[in-house]
């Protein structure tokens, strides 16, 4: 090894005690939001219809669609017929070219249905997960349906089959019923973006104090990861250790002087997008021993601590340099259906000392340097509106759509579909749109926190199995379709930018995803072991 | 200099792994500092006699993207896209799909043996820093047994304030880090951490490498018990007394307050003080994990040579987990509650309670004979008595009474008719059975 390469580590130790250059990491501005936050305790209601949430969801997002649809259909003549509108989906009578708006319900021959469950008298604590609800062999077998209040009707259509829709989508359609009461579709339209709050919104401006010279000495950073799929045991991959050093700049990639931008002093902070356990924390009896007696409460023998006291080393390790919002998954100690709340603090023997205190009351806390947060979650970093959940939105909506060929080819991850489903989930301005049907959810009773009210800048969804990323972009959007002005929905002349993130489960792929507050340009860190010739003896 | 002796005591004479992390730890030196001493020390040490000492190293750089791989993932997203442009429900992203597909940069982070470094340096096509990640006196099989080492690095210091150390092993400082005062948790909390640890790599022995680190934080009469058992180790088949009483005399340092009267031979007599010893409120918890014990104990005196070590490790980081977890849920506000033992209790059939409560509700006692192969013994466990008082309610009152088990009942929670038995009764047998640690004096 030559002088020249020594890349500064592979030398002796200097002797003279010259004080190795301190560094810091630029400070986080962070404001969460509660949007999925479920009362307490008593307050914590079950009982509650969940056809509420359906109407919740229409009744918000109805206006927005008919915006679009006025825009794009009023006026519209096709064969000399006036499209007219309806307001219910009822009122559509036979062969009239007429629109209206609903909710999508898909009926699918596998989708769980909690109805055929009780008919057959299965009682099942959760439904075994299926690839797709979709039946290959026999397309027609689904039926999509648009609802409302009133009733529901049947779409059909060839041009159906060229678009994608889940159910709890709210859609536009424009049509003319046929002689077997079916609606055959000519247009679709959907919400689409939400308006975008500009940067900065909720916290009054950029910091412009001496502290806030983050964007003086260049961009930050906001690193995500997901799916860490601890499990406590040598199993677990060195990835997570590389990781550790480099977030603590250990790694030799924090100082000043690097010019590259993979700089870990930059990270101001670190989102965790679920499923950072691997192992359940339960653990199955081995079979051929002894029935285990039934004991009360908390049973020691079958409680398998080790992964989440892994997790707990890492956040501590990890919390004195770097700010930690983590979020749980499908795999995590936390309720599973949707909207998770956060794994409880007293899981975190040791992380939660950097826990927000206990609210005494229900006052609004500030928000803790550790935070555990729920899946979906929203919320401003660096001034940025997030909003991310651990994968299930995309997954479930997987199950619904047949992305070309692959169902034959399961090697395939669908990335590019699953970049193409989070972007409808923003079109759809619903986050979460199978929630309740397919996927475990909260019956809410006064508003759908689905849906999203405002465009976030970063859309992520964790647990994924590859990174991909896309940069939506909406230039105000151009009247092409006769000049209205309710179509300025981005107020500011500034376009919409939307940043989407799969993130990949890190112990597949030992990545990390680091977004740069300035630009929101994405980079990856990769974190393995080089697999030499000692692992191919 | 220091780190020289530091690293020569531990790569060569007691063969472990040592990391950069584990070396500034240590010696309380920056990372830097640390790479360049492993570095030094390879050096040198290899000069004088080559293959003495190994290393891994970390690489970090942009690598060449992986042939194999691109062509595949490039044709799918082509396909997809034209698929996906003529959905219609993404009228206005149109326009983006002709965008080139992005590719972010993707530096990577690699750990290699120093066998495959020029290897992995040629994946690379521009490398921004090499430096050694840990060295060990033989070539690692399974790289993933440096993750046991970080372990063991963390456990073995887990009394250093990061925050205060921080700086001093170079890690990137924060400002605003808010941390609640008085939440940490006490130093004693760490100490049995650490007791798990040091089992846990007990079954592979062939693994020189993952000898415990901690071992130097322990109490000295551990320290030297364990140094003398790693010592011996490659002998194999250490006397399993002998591991029994080192265990149990790290608890006896650990509990004091416990009454070490006569320390036995046996470990079971020290684990199940420990559980007296802390779950004074869970009378009704402690009988079932009492009951495995002794359970788990005959068996292990069945087979003492194979794998007792390990399960006794087991059983005892399970303990541990267990103790902390009672403590964080006891540390925990107030939000939860405690929940009622009543509701266990209807499971039991109501025995008369014949013996007069002592003084100490809460203090059960057990009592243990072996015959022949079989663990009889009464037990005192908490009951419920239900009776009329003088104005006609009905008061229910915890009361202890004494029952007896036999150990080879396939299911040693059914009740028996509870019998008077004196207490204070000596042991019987040569066997170290739990009166001879509970007997009173």
């Amino acid at each position: 090894m030559t002088s020249n390469e020594d890349f500064g580590f592979l030398r002796p130790p200097s002797n003279d005690n010259e004080d190795c250059e301190q560094i810091y990491r630029a400070p986080s501005y962070y404001n969460p939001l509660e949007t999925f936050k479920l009362p307490l305790g008593g307050e914590r209601h079950y009982k509650q219809q969940y056809g509420d949430m359906y109407f919740l969801r229409l009744a918000r997002l109805k206006p927005a669609v008919e915006e679009v649809a006025i825009a794009a259909w009023d006026g519209l003549t096709i064969a000399g017929e006036h499209a007219r509108r309806v307001d219910r989906v009822l009122d559509v009578r036979q062969g009239e070219l007429c629109w209206m708006a609903g909710t999508v319900y898909m009926d699918m021959p596998l989708k769980p249905n909690i109805l055929v469950d009780l008919t057959k008298e299965n009682f099942t604590s959760a439904p075994a997960p299926r690839p797709t609800y979709t039946d290959p062999s026999d397309p027609s077998s689904t039926q999509i349906m648009l609802e409302d209040e009133s009733g529901r009707l049947r779409l059909t259509g060839t041009f159906l089959s060229s678009t994608h829709l889940v159910t709890g989508a709210i859609i536009a359609v424009l049509g003319t019923e046929n002689s077997n009461g079916d609606f055959e579709v000519i247009d679709i339209k959907v919400p689409d973006l939400p308006l975008q709050p500009p940067r900065w919104e909720r916290d009054g401006g950029a910091p412009t104090d001496t502290q806030g010279k983050g964007s003086v000495e260049g961009s930050g950073k906001i690193a995500f990861v997901s799916g860490l799929g601890i499990t406590g045991t040598s199993s677990d991959t060195l990835s997570l250790e590389l990781l550790t050093d480099y977030l603590l700049g250990y790694t030799g990639l924090g100082s000043e002087e690097d010019e590259i931008s993979a700089n870990a002093s930059k990270i101001t902070r670190l989102v965790i997008a679920g499923n950072s356990l691997g192992a359940p924390v339960t653990t199955e009896p081995a079979p051929g021993s002894k029935p285990i007696q039934k004991k009360y409460g908390y049973d020691a023998s079958a409680y398998n601590a080790l992964p989440i006291n892994q997790l707990d080393n890492f956040l501590a390790e990890i919390l004195p340099s770097i700010p930690v919002t983590l979020m749980p998954g499908d795999q995590d100690p936390a309720n599973f259906s949707l909207p998770q709340q956060g794994i409880h603090r007293a899981m975190f023997p040791r992380a939660r000392a950097y826990c927000a205190p206990p609210a005494p009351g229900g006052d609004k806390q500030e928000p803790g340097w550790f935070d555990s947060v729920t899946n979906p979650w929203e919320g401003d970093v660096e001034g940025w509106r997030l909003w991310g959940c651990s994968g299930q939105n995309v997954d479930d909506v997987l199950r619904y759509l047949d992305f070309a060929g692959d169902d034959e080819n399961s090697e395939t991850d669908n990335s590019e579909g699953r970049m193409q489903i989070m972007q409808a989930m923003l079109r759809w301005r619903c986050g979460v749109p199978t929630a309740p049907d397919t996927l475990w959810s909260y019956p809410f009773q006064e508003v759908d926190p689905f849906v999203l009210e405002a465009c976030p800048h970063i859309f992520f969804a964790g647990s994924q199995p590859s990174f991909k990323t896309t940069l939506i972009e909406d230039i105000a959007p151009l009247s092409l379709n006769g000049g209205d002005t309710e179509m300025t929905d981005n107020g500011n002349n500034s376009p919409t930018r939307v940043r989407l993130l799969s993130i990949p489960r890190f112990q597949k792929t030992g990545e990390l995803v680091l977004v740069d507050t300035e630009t929101l340009e994405v980079e990856v860190v990769r974190f393995g072991a080089f697999a030499g010739q000692e692992e191919k003896k | 200099m220091d780190y020289k002796m530091y690293l020569a005591e531990n790569v060569l004479n007691e063969r472990r792994t040592v990391t950069y992390r584990a070396l500034s730890r240590a010696l309380k030196v920056h990372a830097t500092k640390a790479k360049q001493m492993l570095y030094e020390f390879h050096r040198n040490e290899n000069a004088k006699k080559p293959q003495s000492v190994h290393a891994t190293y970390v690489i970090s750089g942009f690598q060449k993207p992986a042939v194999s791989e691109t062509p595949v993932t490039n044709g799918h997203a082509k396909d997809e896209d034209e698929v996906m442009q003529s959905s219609p429900y993404l009228p206005s992203s149109m326009p983006n799909q002709d965008a080139p597909p992005e590719s972010p940069r993707v530096m990577s982070i690699i750990i290699a043996r120093e066998e495959d470094l020029e290897d992995a340096k040629s994946t690379f096509h521009s490398i921004s820093k090499i430096h050694v990640y840990s060295l060990q006196p033989t070539v690692l099989q399974d790289l993933n047994t440096l993750t046991d080492v970080c372990r063991e690095i963390a456990t073995a210091h887990a009394q250093d304030d990061p925050l205060e150390c921080g700086a001093q092993w170079g890690m990137i400082q924060n400002r605003n880090v808010k941390r609640r005062t008085g939440a940490r948790p006490p130093p004693p909390a760490a100490k049995p951490k650490s007791e798990p640890v040091a089992p846990k790599d007990k079954p592979e022995p062939t693994l020189p490498t993952k000898r415990p680190l901690q071992m130097k934080e322990a109490t000295p009469q551990p320290t030297s018990e364990s140094e003398s058992q790693s010592s011996s180790k490659p002998a194999a088949k250490t006397a399993p007394k002998r591991e029994k009483s080192n265990l149990f005399s790290s608890f006896a340092k650990a509990k004091p307050k416990q009454k070490t009267s006569t320390p036995t031979q046996s470990t079971e007599p020290s684990q199940d003080g420990q559980f007296y010893h802390d779950d004074r409120s869970y009378p009704s918890s402690h009988i079932t994990v009492v009951l495995d014990d002794a359970s788990e104990e005959e068996q292990e005196e069945l087979f003492p040579e194979s794998g007792d070590k390990s399960a006794s490790a087991n059983r005892e980081s399970k303990k541990d987990r267990e103790d902390k977890l009672k403590q964080m849920m006891e540390d925990e506000d107030a939000d939860d509650e405690e929940m009622p033992d009543a509701d266990e209790e209807p499971e039991r059939e109501p025995t008369p309670v014949e013996q007069p409560p002592p003084p100490k509700p809460a203090e059960l006692k057990e009592e243990v004979t072996v015959q022949g192969g079989r663990r009889r013994g009464k037990r005192q466990v908490m009951k419920k008595r239900t009776v009329k008082d003088e104005e006609g309610y009905l008061v229910t009152r915890e009361e202890p009474s004494w029952e007896s088990f036999s150990e080879d009942e396939p299911a040693p929670l059914k009740k028996k008719p509870a019998v008077n038995v004196p207490k204070g009764k000596g042991p019987k047998a040569g066997q170290g059975n739990i009166m001879s640690f509970f007997g009173k004096k």
